[in-house]
C-alpha cells in the first residue's frame, strides 16, 4: 500500500473495490493486525492497531477470503470458541449463538461437523461467527469469492441485512462491481496500492453521466477522440483505452449521441450505449478494467 | 492518475473504550479444549506414535533382554522400557506439529490470530495438549511394559525426577515441532523431517545401551542431546538408583547433583525451544 488514507464513519458500510492484487486484503490485514505495516498509522474505534493490537482486535471481527473454520468441529463449537476468545459473557453467549444461527439459517446444521457443510453454508457460518462477538467493526474480505451465483446472491442478501445493525461498521473488500454498488455507502477504488477514487457509488457513477457510448474504432482512437471533442460530442471525461472510446453522455439522450457519432467520418467496428458502471469509473482513472 | 476523494460522513464523537483486562486462563483453556477436540477427531495422531514404542517395549526389548541379560545390573527390558519413552515423547510431539500445519492450511488459525488474546496462547494451548497426550501415552507404555515383566522402583522422589524430565523433554520437543511446523510449508515435507528429529537422536542418547558404549566422539555428541540427559534422569528416578547413566554424562558421584544438572540442561533446551517457537509462530502469523 502506498500513502492511502481514509476514514470510515460508525455504522457505515465501506467498500474497498479493486482487482486482485490491488492491495485490498493487505489493507484489511493491517487493520486486523495480521499484516505488519511498515509505516503510517491506523486506528480502529480509536485504538492504534500497531501500538495496541489487542484493543483493536477486541472491537473487530473478520471474515477472511479463504475458508477459516475448523472443519472437524461442529458449527456451534466453532462459534463457541470464537465467543470465548472474544470474551463474550458465557451466560449470554449461548443465546447470542442461537440468535445468529437462526438469523443465518444454520440452526439445523449447528450440531454437524463443518466438513459436511456446503461452501455457502460455511461462508454463512463464518459471517455468523464474526457476529457472535457483536463487533463494532466487521471486516468482510471478498466474502463471496468462489461461490456459485445462486449462493452468492443469497449471501449478498445476508450481508445487506447487516446494514440493519446500525451499530456495526462494515469494511467490505470486493472486486465485484455489483456488490460494491449494492452494499456500500461509500467505495474506495484501489489500484496498485493507492486509492484512486472515494465516494458514494451513486456519486461516482453520476460523474460518468446517465449513459455512455462505447465505440470500437478502426484506427487511431486518440485521433477519433479529438474529433468527437472538436464536434462537442465528447467532453473531458471521455477517454480512450486501446481501440475503445468511452464517451459519457451528459446533455442528450444515448440514442441521439449514437446517431450523432454515427454521422461522423469515424470508422467504427461497433458502437453501443449503456448506463455506466463502477468499472467505467475505474477504467477512466486507471486505464484498466476491474471486471474480467 | 486522478484521485477523487470526498470527506467521510461526519463521524460521531468517538469514546475510546478500553477493553476490560482479561485473564489469560479462560482463553488458554478455550484454545486447549479446541486442540483436544481436533486431536480427538484424528486419533491417528495419538495412536501412530504409540505403536513403535509399544512394539519395542513389549516385543523387541524382551527378546533382546534374553540375549543381553542386564546392563549395570538393571534388567534390560526395564532399561529399554524407559529408553522407549525417549522415542515416544519426541514422536508424539512431532506428530502434534502436524496439527499446526493443518490449522494453517485448512483450519481456523487466521480467526484465532484475529482474536483479542496474546498469540502465544495458541502455542501454549497446543503444548498443553501435546503434554497431556504424551502423559497418556507414557502411562500406556508403562502399563504394557509392566504387564510384559518390566520392573520399576517408583518412590515419590524418583517419580518426581522422572515426571520432571519427561515434561521438560516434551516441552523441548514440542517447541522444536512448532518451530519446524511454522517454517515448513507442506505436511509431506514436515513428515519427512520427523525421523531426523524424533528418531535419529534416540539411537545416540543411551536409549538402548549406555552412552559409555559409544565411541568417544559419539559419546561427546550424545552428551549435548537433551534426550540423553532426560533419559538418564528418568532412569535415575524409576530404575537406576546408582545413577550410572548420569555418571556416564557427568562423571561425578553425587547422584542428586548430577540429576539436577541434567534436569537443568533439559530445562534450558525446553526454555530455549519454547521461547523460539513462540517467536517463530508470532513472526509466521504476521506477514
Amino acid at each position: 500500500m502506498r500513502d492511502i488514507s481514509f476514514a470510515v464513519a460508525q455504522g457505515e458500510v465501506f467498500g474497498l473495490l479493486g482487482p486482485n492484487g490491488a492491495g485490498k486484503s493487505t489493507t484489511v490485514g493491517m487493520l486486523t493486525t495480521t499484516v505488519r505495516p511498515t509505516a503510517g498509522t491506523a486506528r480502529l474505534m480509536g485504538h492504534d492497531v500497531a501500538a495496541d493490537p489487542l484493543a483493536a482486535r477486541s472491537v473487530s471481527a473478520v471474515v477472511f477470503q479463504e475458508p477459516t473454520v475448523d472443519g472437524a468441529l461442529t458449527g456451534r463449537r466453532n462459534l463457541e470458541i470464537h465467543a470465548r476468545l472474544w470474551g463474550v459473557d458465557p451466560t449470554t453467549s449461548s443465546t447470542a449463538i442461537d440468535d445468529v444461527l437462526d438469523s443465518f439459517g444454520l440452526a439445523d446444521l449447528a450440531s454437524r461437523t463443518v466438513e459436511s457443510y456446503s461452501g455457502g453454508q460455511r461462508r454463512r457460518l463464518e459471517i455468523a461467527r464474526a457476529l457472535v462477538s457483536a463487533p463494532e467493526v466487521l471486516f468482510l474480505d471478498e466474502p463471496t469469492v468462489g461461490l456459485d451465483p445462486r449462493i452468492r446472491f443469497e449471501l449478498l442478501d445476508l450481508i445487506a441485512g447487516l446494514r440493519a445493525r446500525a451499530e456495526t461498521t462494515v469494511v467490505l473488500t470486493t472486486h465485484y462491481l455489483d456488490e460494491a454498488e449494492r452494499l456500500c455507502d461509500r467505495v474506495a477504488i484501489v489500484h496498485e496500492g493507492r486509492i484512486v477514487a472515494l465516494d458514494a457509488p451513486t456519486k461516482l457513477l453520476a460523474g460518468m453521466g446517465a449513459n455512455l457510448v462505447e465505440l470500437r474504432v478502426d484506427g487511431d482512437a486518440s485521433r477519433a477522440l479529438r474529433k468527437l471533442r472538436a464536434r462537442g460530442l465528447a467532453g473531458d471525461d471521455a477517454f480512450a483505452v486501446g481501440a475503445t472510446l468511452t464517451v459519457p453522455v451528459h446533455d442528450r439522450s444515448a440514442r441521439q449521441a449514437v446517431a450523432a457519432i454515427a454521422e461522423l467520418d469515424i470508422a467504427t467496428g461497433a458502437i453501443s450505449a449503456r448506463p455506466p458502471t463502477l468499472d467505467d469509473v475505474y477504467l477512466r482513472l486507471t486505464g484498466d478494467r476491474l471486471a474480467a | 492518475m486522478t484521485a477523487i476523494t470526498t470527506a467521510p460522513p461526519t463521524p460521531s464523537p468517538l469514546v475510546l473504550r478500553r477493553p476490560a483486562a482479561r485473564s489469560i486462563v479462560a482463553p488458554l483453556a478455550t484454545l486447549t479444549r479446541r486442540r483436544f477436540a481436533l486431536s480427538a477427531h484424528t486419533p491417528r495422531e495419538i495412536v501412530v506414535p504409540l505403536m513403535t514404542p509399544i512394539l519395542f517395549s513389549v516385543v523387541i526389548a524382551p527378546a533382546l533382554a534374553k540375549v543381553t541379560g542386564a546392563i549395570h545390573g538393571i534388567d534390560y527390558m526395564s532399561f529399554v522400557a524407559i529408553g522407549t519413552v525417549g522415542l515416544l515423547v519426541p514422536l508424539n510431539c512431532m506428530f502434534a506439529g502436524i496439527g499446526v500445519i493443518v490449522d494453517r492450511q485448512s483450519g481456523a488459525r487466521r480467526d484465532l490470530l484475529a482474536a483479542p488474546v496474546p498469540r502465544s496462547l495458541i502455542v501454549f494451548g497446543n503444548l498443553a495438549v501435546a503434554l497431556s497426550i504424551s502423559a497418556f501415552q507414557v502411562v500406556a507404555l508403562f502399563v504394557a511394559a509392566v504387564l510384559r515383566g518390566a520392573q520399576f522402583d517408583a518412590r515419590p522422589t524418583g517419580v518426581v525426577f522422572f515426571a520432571a524430565a519427561a515434561v521438560l523433554l516434551a516441552v523441548a520437543m514440542y517447541g522444536g515441532a512448532e518451530i519446524l511446523a511454522n517454517r515448513i510449508s507442506k505436511q509431506e515435507e514436515y513428515i519427512g523431517a520427523v525421523p531426523a528429529i524424533a528418531i535419529v537422536p534416540w539411537f545416540f542418547a543411551g536409549s538402548l545401551f549406555p552412552i559409555s558404549a559409544l565411541p568417544t566422539f559419539l559419546g561427546a555428541f550424545a552428551k549435548v542431546l537433551p534426550l540423553t540427559h532426560a533419559l538418564a534422569v528418568m532412569r535415575y528416578g524409576l530404575l537406576d538408583g546408582r545413577a550410572t547413566g548420569l555418571h556416564d554424562i557427568w562423571g561425578m558421584t553425587n547422584a542428586t547433583a548430577m540429576a539436577a544438572l541434567s534436569l537443568l540442561v533439559v530445562a534450558a533446551y525446553a526454555a530455549l525451544l519454547l521461547s523460539l517457537s513462540v517467536r517463530v509462530f508470532s513472526r509466521a502469523a504476521v506477514k
